[in-house]
């Protein structure tokens, strides 16, 4: 199981007596896109957070690289190599969008009360790079003509975009992405999928919850779906969209 | 060391009915506009001086200046949330805002009440009958406070649970856009619950200062106890907060005895209502309120 | 009394209160921690030196002693800072500031209850006036304000500076970008706390007293009306915040001796100071200096550098 990058086993979460995450057992391996899919409340993001570190469990398992992660806090999960972009951007708004995306930088050397004070040609040196690579990154997600523009003064699609941007600014072997391409206009959307699976091919594992399933489906290697809290399907695009159980539970409902 | 216990819990009935009517309204406006008013001392401290305006200055009588003061208390409470804390609250104020507004707030009423009535403590000339039974001291004035605060609690028992605007103001509570969704006037809703809440606020305040003395710091005085109260029995709730009152009042005496027998100064009383406060927090900053669902 | 004198004690005391105000600064401003208990740790440091110097400790370990008892205190708030909310925090913090001036107001063996504590002046030369007494406290209350604004300027322009706005604007997603929102917390609370304990101490060696009614609440919220009048988030700005505020107390003391009014002017003074901080919330709550943003100046040479190349290859 070398390849095996997070591993979930038996994971449950519950809110007041209602099941949002009963008993999902997945793989994510290194590499690749891989879709999570499902109606409405069908506890996507709450698996998401779950993984984040922002909810324990109340039973199961989480491991990362085949060490056990389950009660971690979010920044230690980060460590270790997880980002994730939120549904609903949580930017920090009264910061530029270039600060924003310096604030996710991996392995900082001025981010350290001492290093900050007393080391400062060496995290000065290293902020130089990481400027370059934000400024690349924003020119992949289409936003570094607005570098120096305060996040609260983004539209909502552009919003979507930085915080996407962020979770590729920091780096990780395993990104969590909810609903990437919801209000982004589509033909963006589709590219910014192409730049995800070249990425991907350098080795970072894309973790993708999206309504938009022409699209996912498209680029994702292997997808899941739940539905109620339950995990029901798993499998390549093509024997998803040939299982008439993936049209009862995901599309009967609309 | 002799310890009169029935004294003790008589005693802790008192101070546990005074910390009730105190933290009521706190209570009720803090789970609503989701802010601790730190001016709700200066309420307190208001009520007190109309109370002594009315029954002193103008010889007017206790009911009187029980019921002028809770409605002058109400009014300027109304009056300072639509003028501060409603307008913030539009602008889109963090709670850090509010906070600062309402400690300012304190400071304006304070130091208004002291320009009008000067920093000298007063006093109620009214001279209470007291009488032993067994081996309690009670004086008519702690049995009024008693009574005053089980009548209180009854009605608004009754406010919250049998009349339109009660289930107003726990549905506004408990989901305000639900609340607004169902046709519910929030706005309205809030105004009522801050003109009941101050004017509970002024209450407390002329019992504490028959009780003690009357000056701009009276409020100041027990607001950490009452700041227990709320946080104890759980912000906005009520049935939580009686309890709550009831608890602190029983530990303030029994910890006071404990304080004499340790012969440490008795002015520490006021830091065991802080070790609730602080244990609440920390231990369960969601206080009883999971023993009292139902608000 | 000697005017020179009059203006040198006001520059002590603004001086003063900006060291107070722009630890409040680091707190709030940027990091967005509501600390209602400021005072709490300005009695500590003020408590500690005097103690310390009462029984021949030197100047300078009596302040540092201050410094780290109120830092550990700082450690120690922010334990429930990291879990409360908001509110919380602030009621729990302002409590806590009543209960240690209660504390030093009962205890009578410890600091003398309310008749409190005198002080020897640390610096002392024989036969000097009390101008040159002045001075030399200006230099050392300046000096220490410098060392105190440098490392706020420093670290706020740091990366560190932009995970502490980034926690003040929203706590959950810098920690899911790696930052120890905790541990930031914790280093913001005892830094912040630190400086006011040197404050503390600095307050007593001026004045060469302490009492417990030196250290009332209202001490935490003229620090407040100082970050909210002059900028949160800009280190210039709180300092002309606290310039003004002192001036505007010491003014309207002056003028009472000058202006019969109907009102007691130290009541009409807090009526004011209230009115205007509910003035500032409502129409300017950004302060008179807005916040300074993280220097952009690199970002921009790298930024232009980039776009030169890029429009040369088109």
């Amino acid at each position: 199981m070398e390849d095996t990058l997070l591993r979930i086993e038996e994971i449950s979460k519950h809110f007041g007596g209602v099941y949002a995450v009963n008993e999902v057992n997945l793989n994510v391996d290194h590499g690749g896109i891989w879709g999570l899919v499902g109606p409405n409340g069908s506890g996507k993001s709450t698996l998401f957070n779950t993984i984040l570190g922002l909810h324990k469990p109340d039973h199961g398992d989480i491991y990362f690289e085949d060490k056990c992660v389950t009660n971690l806090a979010p920044h230690q999960m980060y460590d270790l190599g997880l980002a994730n972009a939120f549904q609903v951007p949580r930017l920090f708004y009264s910061m530029t969008v270039l600060d924003n995306m310096l604030v996710a930088a991996r392995r900082q050397q001025g981010d350290k009360l001492f290093n900050g004070l007393f080391l400062r040609r060496r995290w000065q040196e290293q902020e130089k790079g990481l400027i370059s690579e934000a400024l690349d990154i924003l020119d992949i997600v289409g936003l570094d003509e607005l570098s120096f523009t305060p996040a609260k003064e983004l539209s909502g699609g552009q919003r979507k975009l930085l915080e996407l941007g962020r979770g590729l600014m920091a780096k990780p072997k395993l990104l969590l992405l909810d609903e990437p391409a919801a209000g982004i206009n589509p033909v963006l959307g589709k590219r910014i999928f192409e730049k995800l699976r070249d990425l991907s091919k350098n080795g970072i594992a894309f973790f993708i919850v999206e309504h938009r399933l022409e699209l996912l489906f498209e680029f994702a290697s292997w997808v899941y779906v739940m539905d109620k809290g339950k995990l029901v399907l798993a499998g390549e695009p093509k024997t998803i969209t040939d299982n008439p159980l993936f049209y009862s539970i995901y599309l009967g409902d609309e | 060391m002799m310890i009169n216990w029935p004294q003790v819990l008589f005693n802790s009935a008192i101070t546990g009915s005074l910390y009730l009517i105190g933290a009521v309204g706190l209570t009720l406006t803090y789970g609503l506009s989701k802010f601790p008013n730190f001016a709700h001392a200066e309420f307190i401290t208001l009520g007190a001086f109309i109370g002594y305006l009315v029954a002193e200055q103008l010889g007017l009588g206790w009911p009187l200046a029980l019921l002028i003061a809770f409605l002058v208390s109400g009014t300027v409470g109304v009056l300072c949330y639509r003028g501060i804390f409603q307008p913030l609250a539009k602008r889109g104020s963090s709670i850090i805002h509010l906070m600062v507004a309402s400690i300012a707030l304190g400071f304006i009423l304070r130091h208004s009440i002291g320009a009008i009535w000067t920093w000298k403590p007063v006093y109620f000339s009214a001279a209470w009958t007291s009488f032993d039974v067994g081996s309690m001291r009670i004086s008519s004035l702690w049995l009024w406070l008693i009574v005053t605060a089980i009548s209180l609690s009854f009605a608004i028992h009754f406010l919250l649970m049998k009349t339109r605007i009660g289930k107003a103001i726990r549905a506004s509570a408990s989901n305000p856009e639900l609340a607004l969704a169902s046709g519910i006037n929030v706005n309205r809703v809030i105004l009522i619950t801050w003109f009941i809440g101050t004017g509970l606020a002024a209450i407390a305040g002329i019992f504490r200062g028959a009780d003690t003395q009357i000056w701009p710091m009276t409020g100041w005085d027990i607001i950490l106890p009452i700041f227990a109260v709320a946080i104890l029995g759980g912000i906005g709730n009520f049935y939580g907060a009686i309890a709550a009152a009831f608890i602190i009042g029983l530990a303030e005496n029994v910890g006071v005895v404990g304080l004499i027998a340790l012969g440490l100064s008795t002015t520490y009383r006021i830091g065991i209502a802080f070790l609730i406060l602080i244990i609440t927090l920390i231990v369960k900053p969601e206080g009883l309120a999971m023993l009292f669902r139902r608000f | 009394m000697d005017p020179l004198l009059y203006v040198l004690d006001l520059v002590v005391f603004i001086g003063i209160f900006s060291i107070v105000a722009i630890s409040l600064n680091l707190e709030f401003g940027f990091t967005g921690l509501a600390n209602f208990g400021k005072v709490a740790f300005f009695l500590i440091g003020a408590y500690t030196y005097a103690l310390l110097s009462n029984i021949g400790v030197p100047f300078f370990f009596c302040l540092m002693a201050g410094a780290v008892i109120a830092a550990a205190f700082g450690l120690l708030i922010s334990l429930p800072a990291l879990r409360l909310r908001a509110d919380y925090l602030s009621i729990a913090v302002l409590a806590f500031g009543e209960i240690l001036r209660l504390f030093v107001k009962s205890e009578d063996w410890l600091a003398g209850g309310d008749w409190g504590l005198t002080v020897a002046p640390a610096i002392s030369v024989a036969g000097v006036s009390h101008r040159t007494d002045a001075f030399i406290n200006i230099a050392l209350v300046y000096f220490c304000l410098a060392i105190c604004f440098l490392v706020i300027h420093y670290l706020a322009n740091a990366p560190y500076g932009r995970a502490i706005r980034a926690i003040r604007e929203d706590e959950v997603a810098a920690e899911a970008l790696g930052k120890n929102v905790s541990k930031y917390k914790a280093q913001v609370l005892m830094l912040g706390s630190a400086m006011t304990g040197i404050a503390g101490g600095l307050y007593v060696q001026y004045l060469h007293c302490v009492l417990p009614n030196m250290f009332m609440p209202m001490i935490t919220f003229t620090v407040w009306i100082m970050v909210l009048l002059g900028g949160p988030g800009n280190s210039w700005g709180v300092l002309l915040g606290a310039g003004l505020v002192e001036i505007f107390d010491r003014g309207t003391n002056i003028l009472k001796d000058y202006i019969s009014i109907p009102i007691d002017p130290s009541n009409l003074q807090y009526i004011l100071f209230g009115t205007l901080i509910i003035l500032i919330l409502l129409y300017r709550p950004q302060g008179l200096l807005k916040e300074s943003t993280v220097r952009t100046k690199v970002q921009r040479l790298i930024y232009n550098g980039r776009h030169t190349i890029k429009n040369r290859r088109n």
